[in-house]
């Protein structure tokens, strides 16, 4: 029979029809019993059941376990994302279940499997973080235990929330590190500044508090007991410091006074120039390195010990150099210096070792604050006693010179003495009011301070007594002279009556006043006018012409000996002679035949083109001639326009003065006696038409005024000139 | 004949100079202006330290000398006769009046409020620049002089005026009718330029032959006895001193020193006091036609320009040089 073979229930159940059919076959060859076959039928059938049940049970117990399996997968999902502070992503609604079991299990699986991995690695940043925090801790605290590798992860908490948390924690502690690590460079810089001052040893003294701060690149102890022992550390050093500092400032002031007190010199000082530069200092402002190490201030204490040996030696030097000091002020102010430590008293004193120098220094110091007190409280007085002693003095010349018979003869200076003797004069008249004055000034001072008031160990007021009897015993002896005198002229007249001749009474020599007015400054005035005066007064006026530009009468005598250097020693002895013959010789003044033919370079040739020239410009010429003379003997001369010549000479360069060519020529031919006195033509020319002594003779004589322009009128003439010729 | 003078700088060159000889040159009392009067017909207003041309006037001829009023105005002296003000802003000139010949120079008198120009017809005329124009109102007062005049200077009521003929009078202000006193220059050769000391005490005079002297007003013989002249602008070649025209002098306002300008191109700085020199200036391309102090005496400011002393001739440009003035160049050294 084909049976479909499809479905092998169906095949079980046509196998199991067949094999009952069999069976019933088998029976009936058999023979069973119908009981006995019920009986095995109930067998089967029982037995049948029996598997039925088993399979049952066994299927239950799984669907049981796989529900199971599900619901812890859920429980551990829920679990790990509460852990994580999420939402689950999956809750299984028993009502809404979507599949079977098997699938929702297939579902959850993946799921779970995603929150695991993500689970671990939330749990190691937990982990990383937190092994940063427990190291930083460790550094901060300085706990000595090592940490637990393995750092406990709290596992029911690993949200966003605490990660962020650990994460802020993490910062909190990294910036403490941070600040602690500036704070101990901090330490570091200051105690290597410290050490540095103090000349220690930077390395060794912050090992000893942590071999680490040394190194400084490598990792440093931040932690707290570290800067606590660098702070007091640092405490320590400044403490030392300070003391230091004030040892050598102490050592420093020494060092100055003993400089001061002997003078050291500079060179020495400025040895010490860092020691003493830094007297006034604060602690923070001494920095440089070994100011302030064991061995500089030994240093430093060796040299005050030094000096302090030597201002020992030198202690007398010193007391005589502050007693002469003591001694100097006094004089000055008129002060007697105590007598009891005279100078030889006190050397004498330290010799024989009684006293100790330095006692006296201290004394003699004493005294002379004590008199400069003195003298500043005499001061005004002092200067009272000064006018009246100069008043004084100023009296006695005026008496002397009174006497002098001679006082108003003109001689150098005479001005000045009549000048003094009317000033003295007037001071003399203030005297008795200032002797008063000055009376009343010290007795009040005496009596402010109830001591005389003594000058150069005299009582003044007594001085001032001896003036006033002096002067009214002066009185009198010249009220007496007056009435002497008064008589001596009543004798005289008597006399004149008798005899008729009258004996002069005047002074002898007061005929002489004449020539005192020729020095004034009219006359000087007179002499800058140049050569224009010489016919005026002839012999004087010549000397004074020669010295024209220049008034000082230095200058005078200077020119007149330089001209003799020139070697023309007769010359102006010639030319006085000259002078007086000057009519005639003027006649030829502007013509050329006066010129002497021996002399091819005689400066009138040189002048010739200028003969036309008023005799103004020749005496100008000859003026600054004689100016030459003066500074350079024999360099020729070349000006640069002399603009008065240009309307006659084209080109004003070549005009040369005449003056150097006078100088030459008596240098080529010393001593030949006509050369001068053709010198001396031009010169005479020059005088007579007086350049400019007053207005008038410019307006009358055309030519001096075509003669004179400056450049501009010149340069005016000639654009005119230029225009005319362009317009026309 | 481009200018090849020495490296070391003459000071800083001003743009736009005028384009003929520089008859003067003047700071202003309040800024760092320069006022120019030229030979080119023109005054021109420079902003010395800025290097800018500030204004151009032109006139009816060449001027010869100009001067500040006060920041805002000037006055010339040209040589048309006429005397001009000048009033910057505006560009307007007004004629304040006229000489018979060409002005000279001009001064203005901050003590008496008046200008006073001088003229080669021989007179010194006062005006009052407030009176309106006209010449009855401006004009203040004639004083003829002994020949032209050729040079002025002011110290308070002081004026100094030279003239030809080397003469030499001194006025007060306040009393012009006659000259406080009559000199002759003691110089021997014409005069070139007067300046006053800026104390009041005394004047400078140059003449064309290389000298200045040194006068006082004092008339007793203790101040005539400090008076001297002195050489300078001289240049000995081959044994033969050249002597130079001595054209210009200006009293530094601070320290009283002076400076003098020649015909060489040189620009001296002496010492009166004290007599010395205190510096020479290196030379400048062609003569020293004037100079000027500016009023803190930080600036000096030289025209080197053609003065016409050897007549018509080629010759170098027309400069001005505005110089920054060191203390050290203008300080007196006490002896």
């Amino acid at each position: 029979m084909p049976t479909p073979k499809i479905d092998p229930l169906l095949q079980v159940e046509t196998t199991c029809g067949t094999l009952l059919y069999e069976l019933q076959i088998i029976w009936d060859e058999v023979g069973e019993t119908d009981v006995d076959r019920d009986k095995m039928l109930l067998e089967l059938e029982r037995e049948c059941l029996e598997v039925y049940r088993r399979k049952v049970d066994q299927a239950n117990r799984c669907r049981a376990q796989l529900r199971q399996t599900i619901a812890d997968s859920e429980a551990e999902l829920a679990a790990i994302c509460s852990a994580m502070g999420e939402r689950p992503v999956h809750i299984r609604q028993s009502d809404q279940n979507a599949g079977s079991l098997k699938e929702e299990l297939s579902k959850i699986l993946p799921q779970l499997e995603e929150m695991k991995k993500r689970k671990i690695e939330r749990r190691n940043q937990f982990v990383e973080v937190l092994e940063q925090i427990q190291k930083i801790t460790n550094e901060i605290y300085g706990s000595t235990e090592s940490f637990s590798s393995k750092t406990v992860v709290d596992e029911t908490d690993l949200s966003l929330r605490k990660l962020e948390e650990l994460h802020r924690q993490l910062h909190e502690l990294q910036t403490e590190k941070s600040d602690r690590l500036k704070q101990v460079q901090d330490y570091l810089s200051m105690l290597n500044e410290l050490c540095s001052v103090m000349g220690m040893d930077f390395k060794q003294t912050v090992d000893e508090i942590h071999p680490t701060l040394s190194d400084p690149k490598g990792f440093r102890s931040i932690s707290n007991n570290t800067i606590e022992q660098l702070a007091t550390l640092i405490k320590k050093l400044r403490e030392v410091k300070i003391q230091r500092m004030q040892r050598l400032q102490d050592l420093a002031t020494t060092m100055l006074e003993l400089w001061h007190l002997m003078d050291t010199p500079i060179e020495e000082q400025q040895m010490f120039q860092n020691v003493t530069c830094n007297v006034a200092a604060s602690e923070h402002e001494i920095t440089e390195p070994n100011t302030l190490s064991v061995d500089f201030i030994k240093y430093v204490e060796a040299e005050v010990s030094r000096l302090e040996e030597l201002k020992s030696s030198k202690m007398k030097e010193l007391v005589l150099k502050k007693r002469l000091e003591l001694e100097e002020i006094c004089r000055k102010t008129h002060l007697v210096p105590d007598s009891e430590c005279a100078i030889e008293d006190a050397i004498v004193a330290i010799e024989s070792g009684l006293v100790d120098a330095a006692t006296i220094l201290e004394q003699i110091e004493l005294q002379i604050a004590k008199v400069k007190e003195e003298a500043f409280s005499r001061k005004e007085i002092l200067e009272k006693v000064e006018k009246w002693l100069t008043a004084c003095d100023e009296e006695c010349w005026l008496e002397e010179y009174n006497r002098d018979e001679n006082r108003y003869n003109a001689g150098k200076g005479a001005h000045l003495t009549l000048k003094r003797a009317e000033k003295a004069r007037a001071l003399v008249n203030k005297l008795p009011g200032m002797v008063e004055a000055l009376a009343s000034k010290t007795v009040a001072w005496e009596k402010e301070r109830g001591v005389e008031f003594l000058y150069d160990g005299i009582r003044l007021l007594s001085m001032l007594e001896e003036y006033t009897i002096l002067r009214q015993e002066k009185e009198q002896e010249r009220r007496r002279l007056r009435d002497q005198k008064k008589l001596q002229g009543q004798l005289i007249a008597e006399q004149e009556a008798l005899y008729g001749s009258k004996p002069s009474p005047s002074k002898p020599q007061s005929v002489k006043k004449g020539p005192r007015y020729s020095t004034g400054g009219a006359s000087n005035r007179r002499v800058s006018l140049g050569g224009a005066m010489v016919p005026a007064h002839k012999p004087d006026s010549l000397h004074s012409a020669k010295a024209t530009p220049k008034t000082r009468p230095s200058k005078k005598s200077d020119h007149l000996n330089h001209r003799q250097d020139d070697g023309i020693p007769a010359f102006s002895a010639v030319r006085r002679g000259l002078d007086i013959a000057e009519t005639p010789v003027r006649k030829h003044s502007s013509t050329p035949s006066a010129v002497n033919g021996k002399e091819p370079e005689s400066p009138l040739l040189v002048r010739k083109p200028f003969s036309p020239i008023s005799s103004a410009v020749s005496s100008k010429a000859n003026m600054t001639n004689m100016l030459e003379v003066e500074d350079n003997g024999d360099t020729s001369h070349k000006m640069l326009h002399p603009s008065n010549d240009l309307s006659h000479t084209t080109t004003p360069l070549k005009t040369i003065p005449l003056v150097d060519e006078e100088n030459r020529t008596p240098k080529a031919m010393p001593i030949i006696p006509s050369t001068p006195s053709t010198l001396s033509v031009p010169m005479q020319t020059a005088m007579t038409p007086a350049p400019s002594l007053a207005p008038i003779p410019f307006a009358i004589t055309k030519p001096v005024e075509e003669i004179e322009q400056s450049f501009e009128e010149r340069r005016l003439a000639s654009l005119l000139s230029k225009i005319q010729m362009t317009s026309s | 004949m481009t200018s090849a003078h020495p490296p070391p700088a003459p000071g800083r060159e001003l743009s736009n100079p005028p384009t003929d000889g520089i008859s003067n040159l003047r700071f202003s009392n309040h800024s760092d202006h320069l006022l120019v009067s030229s030979w080119d017909k023109t005054v021109r207003l420079y902003d010395a330290s800025a290097d800018s041309l500030r204004g151009e006037f032109m006139h009816g001829g060449p001027v010869l000398d100009c001067c500040f009023h006060d920041d805002s105005s000037g006055f010339s002296a040209s040589a048309d006769n006429t005397v001009r003000r000048i009033v910057f802003s505006h560009g307007k000139e007004d004629i304040l009046g006229r000489h018979d010949a060409p002005v000279r120079c001009i001064e203005y008198s901050y003590a008496a409020g008046q200008v006073i120009t001088g003229s080669w017809d021989k007179t010194l005329k006062c005006w009052d620049p407030r009176g309106a124009s006209g010449q009855e109102r401006t004009l203040v007062g004639t004083y003829p002089q002994p020949e032209r005049v050729y040079s002025l200077s002011l110290v308070g009521n002081r004026l100094v005026v030279a003239t030809a003929g080397r003469q030499v009078n001194v006025y007060d202000l306040r009393n012009m009718s006659q000259p406080e006193q009559r000199r002759e220059s003691s110089l021997k050769y014409q005069t070139r330029c007067v300046r006053c000391y800026p104390n009041g005490t005394g004047y400078a005079l140059s003449s064309v032959e290389g000298r200045v002297a040194m006068e006082f007003f004092d008339l007793s013989e203790a101040s005539q006895a400090k008076k001297y002249a002195f050489k300078c602008h001289r240049k000995s070649e081959a044994g033969r001193d050249i002597v130079y025209p001595v054209n210009a002098i200006a009293f530094h306002p601070v320290y009283g020193t002076f400076a003098t300008g020649g015909c060489d191109g040189f620009v001296n700085v002496w010492d009166g006091n004290n007599k010395k020199r205190l510096y020479q200036y290196s030379k400048y391309p062609t003569s020293i036609a004037a100079l000027s102090f500016s009023r803190d005496g930080r600036l000096l400011a030289v025209a080197s320009s053609y003065t016409f002393e050897e007549g018509e001739k080629p010759h170098e440009p027309d400069a001005i040089f505005v110089r920054s003035v060191n203390e050290i160049e203008v300080k007196p050294k006490p002896k």
